[in-house]
């Protein structure tokens, strides 16, 4: 199977495109058909993901043709990618589930919804620079009509606020491919880096600010300061499931690209203990803080949950970038249990709109009586994003931190960062925690009996896709060392000469 | 053994949820089934313990070497200490041990929980959401057992979280205002406290490599340079002790504490004070002897921060006017006993018997104390449901058994001789005669405050069972309350309070062999056997027992009362209610004054970049009218509507002669233009628009190229 990598890509692409141009009168009155074409969609496209992911043993790589003489494009699956393709397999199909009873039945939203989809594993996928920068754009247009969703003149100007930062963030990212292209024995990821060490030690300068590019650049995607703005616009805005996916999976697209460019084409041993590194650091911690403390102050449940995503991917960021083996594991066990948390708190927040078109957080009150599963499977998620165990964010934090503090390269950084972390995380207990405290305890003039108070549980569908991701971010927490052998092997060939 | 350690963690737990879907269905088989759970907890615990020291017997009869220890027990508990390991749970494995300490704590904890789960049936009986209680009671009973059976701090860290978060349930059950923000304040510092501890893990695992109790002292002792101390570990221990000293409600941390124990529930005061509290300590005890154990200045901070705390609470506990927040007050004080226990010891560097002997028979006490005494007021509470003492005073009257209990809990929390308190108090009390090096304010300190100790326990018991209430009608309502609790409560109560007096009585075969047992955890073989009842060791109490009955007389009866309404004399509250460290200092700091600076800060990051894009519009890419304007539409409308125009002129006369068509093409086009305008204006006039163009071609490139690789 020489095209295996792009089946699932383009399964994923044939069933949105059947969604998107069969008319909605073609799926007949009901939701029912539509449903069914969209969830027969995604978990054909699924099955497809995983099937190529073990199809060669983690170890395909195919060049399919060349773009032009020495720009071939590369597919190639990893265990990185690998890890990156299932978690956003996950949450898809998860959100997906959850739309059923959110989404009044539009064909559009799940076409696009699939495209995204196909466009992420592409990129997972990639196996050279020039075939992830295509995902990439691609990932971006294609996520673009989800923010569109509700076509009011808010989600256009936010939509159009998302591809302007996404866009600007591409083409920083094009000119570090460029210069680095120049400067590279080859263009496919290799651990470790592919840098000419000849040229690079002429044009050491350069690739530094084409690796300093490259990260702001695709940093834009992950959230990083200081292109982060369209994050707390565009996820709010987005109907909840695709906030979801948003917030939690393609916000990671971000982070996979800056992973590639810095320890599969630059190499870490390159960039250890340069003014990029420092620089990159800074960055990381202050979007971390900001992030947070922002979330802190602001009152509408959505966008305090989209500010939350700007910090907490900061926390993987800051984990890669101080170049040591345990952060690197510790940033990529944050990747998955974030992306599973914060889908589980988009879909929760979801779930309280549907039920009660309420926004704010201050409108929340009593609303753990009103609706139990979802605000405790709310809390759940709460105490994983702030690190309490045995919840999976505690097993992020704890490698995070203390690789950091063992990092060689980081400086007094090392002790900066993990402090900035917990303060985070406090603040992350400050705007998440009164949800709960106010749901459950909602005082003792509280009106049990008042029509408003009733208990008014959300449907299955939705609150039964919430338990999944958080029984598996418990679980994760509980048995971490399942992915353990994965992320050392991986780690140890990734984080080289540190 | 090994099955039976982690099931004594994980049992309640579980039990905790199987009670909530219990108590759905009915919640009279849920208050039976959360008995029955208590108490077998507390008989697998002594289960265990019996097997434990089986084992230690075995181990001792075949080992070669000789164990010191006087007594069979002491050198039973000197080879008591299994390990047990659950790997790979939460990454590192979760490590437990048993040890004497462990033993001893874990039968504290078990008895403790079970006395108030027999208490509260009767207490809760008119309560809402008794279920939440009923499951966050028993979920807090495994993590506290947890706590206390780790043998690493990454366990610890674990229990102690997951301790801290279920434990706030309990301080906010009623819901009332003022429980509302008691929790707030106990969730918000209890959160800040464990993190600034992870934050002292952390540095601990990086610079040691270890986390387990154990091994630290040898990796840190392969750290020092010149017999110094790296100073991440010093600011590793400092930050854990924080995070431990937080929950202990060790002075200037302790601000959640005289408001949350009050506003909890009646067991559940009982349960913080009694042993979330040692908790703390545990953490505390295990910082000072495994990382500051060759520290010098250490023992001096944490002397200082004792005897504030110690009187601090003390002087709190005097002025205050409300039954419970006398007994939280107390609790801070006692701990600041502790507390100088383990000062002594760390200054003694480790060495000190009686130190370590006297902190750990005091946290035992203590804590048998206040499960008495809060238990007591949760019985006055639940009959009058009121706590202030004008409210309550005389309650008591013609009640002999309330009174007996409570009397037993007074003397034996004051430390009269002949009750349990009296054993800790004076082997702390000699410890700081003893230790060489302990700052000579801290013996007067310490009896001045057991001074206050009985002063203001004497104006509980004084007011609450031998005055008469103001409210005449009132005190006969009271005396003829005769059935003011149930038989399990009173089965709770009596079987707690019947240790008081077996320990403090026969001190040389009780509370010296709980010493025996505890003290291998301290690092410390002890011989020395004190004679508790000889005078030059009764002098200390004495002294402290002068000074609280004239600080009683002075301060309690004269000085702190003032006159009602009516002209009878009252218990007053004179203290000023602004001077208040939470409301004076911490929420106007952390809550107002860092996040609105920070806030600013980041507001102005945040909008760095769309301030720039706003700034260009403003600037480069504004918006300008077009030179050569028409009153309606554009050049292109214009021109088009005249062509058109003409070739409808040409049809009108042709072909359209007998139906001519009028219309005003120049209107028309324009107004489709300007739909057309309004339409694409918003995309049109953004800076984006070109880029989206860009990509569509690459869009449709890419599609091109796969198109070509397939077909």
């Amino acid at each position: 199977m020489e095209y295996i990598e792009l089946i699932p890509v383009c399964a994923a692409v044939i069933f949105g495109l059947v969604l998107c141009l069969v008319p909605r009168k073609a799926f007949g009155k009901g939701k029912l058909a539509l449903h069914l074409v969209s969830l027969a969609g995604m978990l054909v496209a699924a099955g497809l993901t995983v099937w190529a992911m073990n199809y060669g043993g983690h170890k395909c790589e195919h060049v399919y043709f060349e773009l032009m003489k020495g720009i071939p494009i590369v597919f190639k699956v990893d265990s990185l990618g690998c890890i990156f393709a299932m978690v956003a397999t996950i949450c898809f199909i998860l959100a997906i589930l959850f739309s059923f009873k959110y989404i009044d039945g539009d064909n559009r939203y799940y076409g696009f919804m699939l495209f995204t989809y196909g466009a992420l594993i592409g990129l997972d996928f990639a196996g050279n620079l020039v075939t992830m920068y295509l995902f990439f754009e691609m990932l971006t247009l294609l996520s673009f009509p989800l923010v569109l969703q509700t076509k009011t003149h808010e989600s256009i100007m936010a939509a159009l606020k998302y591809i302007f930062y996404s866009l600007t963030g591409a083409y920083m990212g094009l000119f570090a491919i460029y210069v680095l292209y120049q400067n590279t024995t080859t263009m496919t990821f290799v651990y470790g880096g592919t840098m000419d060490p000849v040229k690079m030690a002429e044009n050491t300068t350069l690739i530094l600010i084409a690796s300093m590019a490259a990260l702001i650049g695709f940093g834009v995607k992950a959230g990083m300061f200081p292109m982060h703005a369209w994050l707390p616009t565009a996820h709010p805005v987005a109907p909840a499931p695709a906030s979801a996916v948003l917030s939690g999976v393609i916000v990671k697209g971000g982070v996979l690209c800056i992973i590639r460019v810095v320890y599969f084409i630059v190499g870490s041993a390159n960039l250890a203990g340069t003014w990029v590194q420092t620089a990159w650091m800074i960055l990381s911690l202050v979007t971390v803080f900001m992030g947070s403390l922002l979330a802190y102050r602001e009152p509408v449940l959505k966008k305090r949950l989209a500010y939350s995503t700007v910090s907490q991917v900061s926390y993987i960021l800051f984990g890669l970038s101080v170049f040591n083996k345990m952060a690197f594991e510790g940033a990529i066990l944050h990747v998955i249990f974030h992306a599973f948390i914060k889908c589980a708190l988009f879909l929760c927040a979801g779930a309280i709109i549907h039920e009660t078109g309420k926004e704010r957080v201050d409108e929340l009150t009593g609303i753990g009586k009103k609706m139990p599963i979802t605000t405790v499977l709310f809390t759940v998620a709460s105490l994983g994003l702030i690190g309490i165990p045995p919840t999976g964010g505690f097993i992020s934090k704890w490698y995070l931190a203390v690789g950091a503090l063992n990092s060689t390269t980081a400086g007094v950084l090392k002790f900066v960062g993990p402090a900035v972390l917990l303060v985070s995380a406090l603040l992350t207990a400050g705007y998440l925690l009164p949800v709960t405290v106010k749901g459950f305890f909602p005082g003792s003039d509280f009106d049990y009996e008042a029509k408003e108070n009733k208990k008014h549980e959300a449907p299955m569908l939705m609150w039964v896709p919430i338990m999944i991701l958080i029984i598996l971010v418990v679980a994760g927490g509980l048995f971490p060392n399942v992915l353990k052998e994965t992320l050392e092997t991986l780690a140890t060939v990734v984080v080289k000469g540190v | 053994m090994n099955i039976f350690v982690a099931s004594l963690v994980f049992y309640p737990m579980l039990g905790a949820l199987i009670s909530y879907l219990i108590g759905k269905k009915s919640k009279k088989v849920r208050d039976v089934f959360a008995c029955v759970l208590v108490v077998t907890e507390f008989i697998a615990v002594i289960a265990c313990s019996v097997n434990a020291f089986n084992y230690a017997r075995i181990i001792s009869m075949v080992s070669n070497s000789v164990i010191p220890g006087e007594s069979l027990i002491a050198r039973y508990a000197y080879v008591l200490d299994f390990k047990y390991m659950l790997p790979e749970i939460c990454g590192l494995g979760l490590n437990f041990s048993v040890d004497g300490f462990r033993i001893v704590y874990a039968l504290i904890v078990a008895f403790m929980w079970m006395m108030t789960t027999l208490l509260s049936p009767e207490y809760f009986a008119k309560y809402r959401n008794r279920n939440r209680f009923y499951t966050f009671l028993l979920l807090t009973e495994g993590a506290t057992m947890g706590v206390f059976l780790s043998s690493d701090f990454y366990t610890t860290f674990i229990f102690f979280e997951i301790m801290s978060l279920t434990s706030y349930v309990w301080v906010v059950h009623d819901e009332k205002k003022a429980s509302l923000r008691a929790g707030e304040t106990y969730l918000g510092i209890s959160v800040l406290g464990g993190l600034v501890m992870l934050m002292g893990i952390f540095m601990l695992y990086a610079a040691t490599g270890t986390v387990a109790f154990n091994e630290i002292p040898s990796a840190i002792k392969a750290l020092m340079v010149d017999g110094n101390m790296p100073a991440t570990i010093i600011a590793a221990g400092i930050c854990m002790i924080f995070g431990f000293a937080v929950k202990a409600g060790a002075f200037p941390v302790h601000i959640w504490l005289p408001k949350a124990h009050p506003v909890a529930p009646a067991p559940a005061s009982a349960l913080l004070s009694g042993v979330l509290t040692k908790t703390g300590i545990f953490g505390i005890t295990v910082i000072t002897l495994k990382i500051f154990a060759e520290v010098d200045a250490f023992g001096y901070v944490l002397v200082a921060i004792a005897v504030a705390t110690m009187l601090l609470g003390a002087v709190m506990a005097i002025f205050s006017t409300n039954l419970k927040k006398v007994l939280a007050c107390s609790s801070l004080s006692q701990i600041g006993f502790i507390l100088t226990g383990i000062a002594c010891l760390a200054i003694s560097g480790g060495e000190s018997e009686l130190a370590a002997r006297g902190a750990f028979i005091y946290m035992v006490n203590h804590s048998i104390l206040k499960l008495v005494l809060f238990m007591s007021a949760g019985v006055i509470f639940m009959n009058l449901h009121k706590l202030e003492l004008e409210d309550i005073k005389g309650f008591g009257r013609k009640k002999p058994l309330l009174n007996i209990i409570f009397a037993l809990g007074v003397v034996g929390i004051a430390g009269v001789p002949f009750f349990n308190g009296y054993v800790g108090k004076t082997l702390i009390h000699e410890a700081i005669v003893e230790v060489h090096g302990v700052p000579g304010y801290v013996e007067p300190c310490f009896l001045l405050a057991g001074g206050f100790t009985l002063a203001y326990m004497l104006k509980l018991y004084i007011c609450i069972f031998w005055e008469k209430n103001n409210n005449l009608e009132l005190q006969a309502k009271f005396d003829g309350m005769k059935k003011y609790m149930n038989i399990a409560s009173g089965f709770a109560l009596i079987g707690s309070v019947v240790i008081i007096p077996i320990i403090g009585i026969v001190p040389n075969i009780t509370a010296d062999a709980i010493m025996d047992i505890g003290q291998r955890f301290y690092g410390i073989v002890g011989e020395e056997k004190l004679h508790y009842f000889a005078f030059h060791n009764m002098k200390g109490s004495l002294i402290s027992i002068a000074i609280g009955l004239t600080l009683y007389f002075v301060l309690a009866r004269w000085l702190l009362r003032g006159k009602d309404a009516n002209g009878k004399k009252c218990y007053k509250d004179y203290w000023p209610a602004w001077l208040d460290l939470e409301n004076v200092v911490y929420r106007p700091v952390l809550i107002k004054f860092i996040p609105f600076i920070s806030g600013i800060i980041c507001r102005v990051l945040d909008s760095l970049v769309d301030g720039f894009v706003v700034l260009l519009r403003k600037t480069i890419y504004v918006e300008r009218k077009l030179p050569y304007e028409r009153p309606e539409g554009n050049m292109i409308t214009h021109y088009y509507a005249v062509v058109v125009g003409f070739i409808v002129k040409i049809l009108n006369a042709t072909f359209l002669r007998n139906k001519p068509v009028n219309v005003d093409f120049e209107h028309k086009f324009a107004l489709i233009n300007m739909a057309g305008r309004e339409n694409g204006k918003m995309l049109e006039r953004t800076l984006s628009y070109g880029l989206l163009l860009f990509c569509i071609g690459l869009v449709i490139t890419v599609t091109y190229l796969l198109l070509v690789v397939f077909l």
